[in-house]
């Protein structure tokens, strides 16, 4: 069965406020990739369209060459540049083999554009994460 | 309609892109390009998001071709246009057999959704979703590879000029060996020998990718090709003259004695393999 499992997605705060089933509908979306120890996974400043759930293994996160922290299975990345098609604003290398769930910019839009629930419900996820980002 | 077919199925460019219609059609006009499989974008992506319907349609067809393989991409875009894209996407050199080219196709899927090929897409305008079509062809094993203009690229002549070395062409083409050089005018007859020189070979691993293999002193300096065999390429650099026009850059092999077409293109302006 392809696919993130949904309880690992609803980890992810973004998705926290989404039921089973309408985590279900994006976790349906993901497809496994796999990278080898030492790969570069994402660049920062580099565009991105790809949103990834780690299943297995840990990389290193960089910020202007400086390792910031390292990730294992269940953290995740990338869920910013899902929304705002932005730039990566960190890289992450692969620390050993790694395996994740991904899900691409062109998958995840039509699905929030056709359901306004989901939509409306992360729309909420942003804002509360953005409230937290601004108090003290 | 399928899509997943043999390559000399393969017809469609905005199914399949322009590397597997191109090698498709030179099977259909009778080139002796190796067998091999033509994957549509659609098919591949079901095979990247792990669906069981397609992943068997493609072993299926993928078996009886045995191993080791090349799994090649071949951009599906609005214009077909896989020049744009070249260096993107990925090319799997030796792929050991079809029961590992779920996880190759999968890779080459996502090279058109890295952050690489996203950002140069984002370059170049064209920030829309990728569709990417996949080559699956056996590997060759040759005794001798390499590349061959049907026209002096430098000069202008109206010769063929031939690179030669043992193994793998990867070794011409990436500048790792001094090839063996001919020159050969329009009749077949040869102009000009001069032996390269040769000391490693680009071979297949059986476990998959390709290592430089040493070549032994004394056929270092040996020409890797007897005139039958060039020959042979001068009638191969007539057919594929007369299927897609003057001034061709070809890729070649001669494994098991039997010589293989890879690839054949215009030549560029730089006029570079």
């Amino acid at each position: 069965m392809a696919g993130v499992p949904t309880e690992a997605l609803k980890r992810v705060p973004l998705f926290a406020e989404l039921t089973d089933d309408e985590a279900g509908q994006i976790a349906r979306l993901f497809k496994v990739r796999r990278f080898r120890a030492g790969e570069t996974v994402i660049q920062e400043g580099s565009g991105g369209a790809a949103f990834f759930v780690i299943d297995s293994g840990e990389a290193n996160v960089f910020v202007h060459n400086e390792q910031r922290t390292t990730l294992a299975s269940g953290d995740y990345f990338g869920e910013i540049a899902l929304i705002d098609e932005g730039t990566r604003s960190a890289s992450i290398t692969a620390a050993s083999d790694l395996v994740c769930y991904g899900v691409t910019f062109w998958d995840f839009r039509p699905l929030v554009e056709s359901n306004g629930v989901i939509g409306w419900k992360l729309l909420q996820s942003m804002t509360r994460l953005f409230r937290e980002a601004r108090e003290p | 309609m399928s899509t997943a077919v043999a390559l000399d199925e393969a017809a469609e460019v905005s199914l399949f892109g322009s590397k597997a219609v191109g090698l498709g059609q030179a099977l259909r006009d009778g080139l002796p390009v190796p067998p091999g499989v033509a994957l549509a974008g659609a098919i591949v992506e079901a095979v990247a998001a792990g669906e069981e319907e397609a992943i068997e349609a493609v072993t299926d067809l993928v078996r009886p071709l045995g191993g080791p393989l090349a799994v090649r991409s071949s951009a599906v875009d609005e214009d077909g246009a896989e020049a744009s894209f070249a260096g993107q996407h990925l090319t799997l050199l030796n792929v050991p057999s079809w029961e590992v080219l779920t996880d190759a196709v999968s890779e080459i899927w996502w090279s058109a959704n890295s952050d690489s090929a996203i950002t140069y897409r984002q370059k170049v305008g064209l920030f829309t979703r990728p569709s990417v079509g996949v080559v699956v062809q056996v590997l060759l094993d040759p005794e001798s590879a390499g590349v061959m203009f049907t026209q002096n690229p430098i000069s202008g002549a109206d010769e063929r000029i031939i690179e030669a070395s043992w193994g793998l062409g990867e070794a011409v083409v990436a500048g790792l060996v001094i090839p063996d050089h001919f020159r050969v005018d329009r009749s077949g007859q040869i102009l000009e020998r001069v032996p390269g020189l040769k000391k490693i070979a680009v071979r297949t691993l059986p476990e998959g990718g390709t290592f430089e293999d040493q070549i032994a002193p004394e056929l270092q300096e040996k020409l890797c090709l007897d005139d039958a065999q060039v020959g042979d390429l001068n009638r191969l650099a007539d057919r594929c003259e007369q299927v897609y026009g003057p001034a061709r850059d070809i890729e070649w092999a001669i494994a098991d004695g039997t010589l293989y077409l890879l690839q054949c293109r215009a030549v560029t302006a730089a006029g570079g393999a």
